[in-house]
């Protein structure tokens, strides 16, 4: 196969789950230069192993898979890349960016304090705790998904769960965000 | 009661965090991540077939270089630059050496540094005492051709520092021109 077809088999491999993957890479990292870091670090490892991604029966979970190893196994760099995101103030920025609008700015003011001091409690969480909260209550997997894609048994995700909630309602009615 | 509370603010978290915000990606940055994979990606690629895919004629310099070096290490010889592994060449006349690399596991993004004797150049890099990339090791020795130019007779000694994440290694090799 010449490069040109290798580039074009792989792109038709990939692409349908780059929405997914992007969520995920967001999810995991949680901020943009980081998402995007960890995006494109999976497709450069995925072209390498283009040979197994095409004998592969469900690529978007394959994928889903390999960025999540990706990610613990850089997650120093990504971590050490997240603070100095978060010393920039630049965390809840860009996390803020896509939220939709409503037709009341006070109670978008409301809205958007809430989602920022979620987002500080977020980041006091282990990343196990935060990345099975985030893609069980925010993204919808189900425990059953989270232990496909982690490698981790249902039984330890659903305790991770709990205790990342708990964590999350003590930190955030200790600031006041809810009562 | 504490309960009833409890499951009350555990219900708001959870609007709270069905309420996450999830920015879209710029719309050209899918296509410029595949135009870098796939550009980084046969790089690698290529990286890896250039410090494995050699034959026959790769192996018996490696054979000399390794006969060289056990003949080098011989205690009889008291100088201990002697026990430095070394090729001799000749002056203007391009000769190819090869560096070997083991390795215990797969290693990507590793930084490999070649400094240079004065007047012994690597071949394609003209005038730099120093050449800098980045490569892809594979599990198992790995071989990395470097052919060179000496444009003066004092030779000297080639160094080729690896790293990778916290761990580095220095290899040395004796340069002699005659």
């Amino acid at each position: 196969m010449s490069t040109a077809e290798q580039s074009l088999a792989f792109e038709r491999l990939v692409r349908p789950h780059f929405d997914r993957l992007y969520r995920l890479a967001w999810r995991l990292t949680g901020a943009k230069a980081e998402a995007e870091d960890l995006f494109q670090e999976l497709l450069i490892k995925a072209y390498g192993k283009l040979d197994d991604l095409v004998e592969i029966e469900e690529p978007g979970s394959w994928l889903c898979r390999v960025m999540y190893n990706l990610f613990i196994d850089e997650r120093r760099r990504f971590a050490r890349r997240r603070l100095h995101t978060v010393e920039e103030g630049q965390l809840a920025g860009d996390g803020l960016e896509g939220l939709p609008g409503t037709e009341n700015p006070v109670l978008d003011n409301e809205r958007l304090e809430r989602i920022r001091e979620l987002d500080k409690a977020l980041a006091q969480l282990s990343d196990e705790h935060r990345v099975v909260v985030l893609l069980h209550d925010t993204e919808g997997y189900k425990l059953s998904e989270i232990e496909e894609l982690t490698g981790v048994p249902v039984g330890t995700v659903k305790s991770r769960l709990h205790r990342a909630r708990a964590r999350l309602r003590e930190i955030l009615v200790a600031n006041g965000t809810i009562f | 009661m504490q309960n009833t509370e409890t499951n009350r603010q555990d219900q708001e978290i959870l609007e709270l965090l069905k309420d996450y915000p999830m920015p879209s990606a710029d719309a050209a940055f899918y296509d410029r991540a595949l135009v870098r994979a796939t550009h980084e990606g046969s790089r690698r690629q290529r990286n890896r077939w250039m410090l494995t895919g050699f034959g026959a004629a790769v192996a018996a310099t490696i054979a000399a270089w390794m006969i060289g070096g056990m003949l080098l290490s011989d205690p009889q010889l008291s100088d201990p630059e002697m026990t430095i592994p070394g090729v001799t060449m000749a002056l203007a006349q391009p000769r190819t050496v090869n560096l070997v690399f083991a390795s215990a596991t797969a290693l990507d993004s590793a930084r490999l540094t070649v400094s240079l004797p004065a007047g012994i150049e690597l071949d394609g890099f003209p005038g730099q005492r120093e050449i800098t990339w980045e490569t892809s090791l594979n599990e198992g020795k790995n071989l990395l051709p470097l052919t060179l130019i000496a444009l003066t007779p004092a030779g000297g000694e080639l160094l080729a520092h690896l790293e990778h994440e916290n761990r580095d290694r220095t290899f040395r090799l004796r340069v002699d021109v005659t």
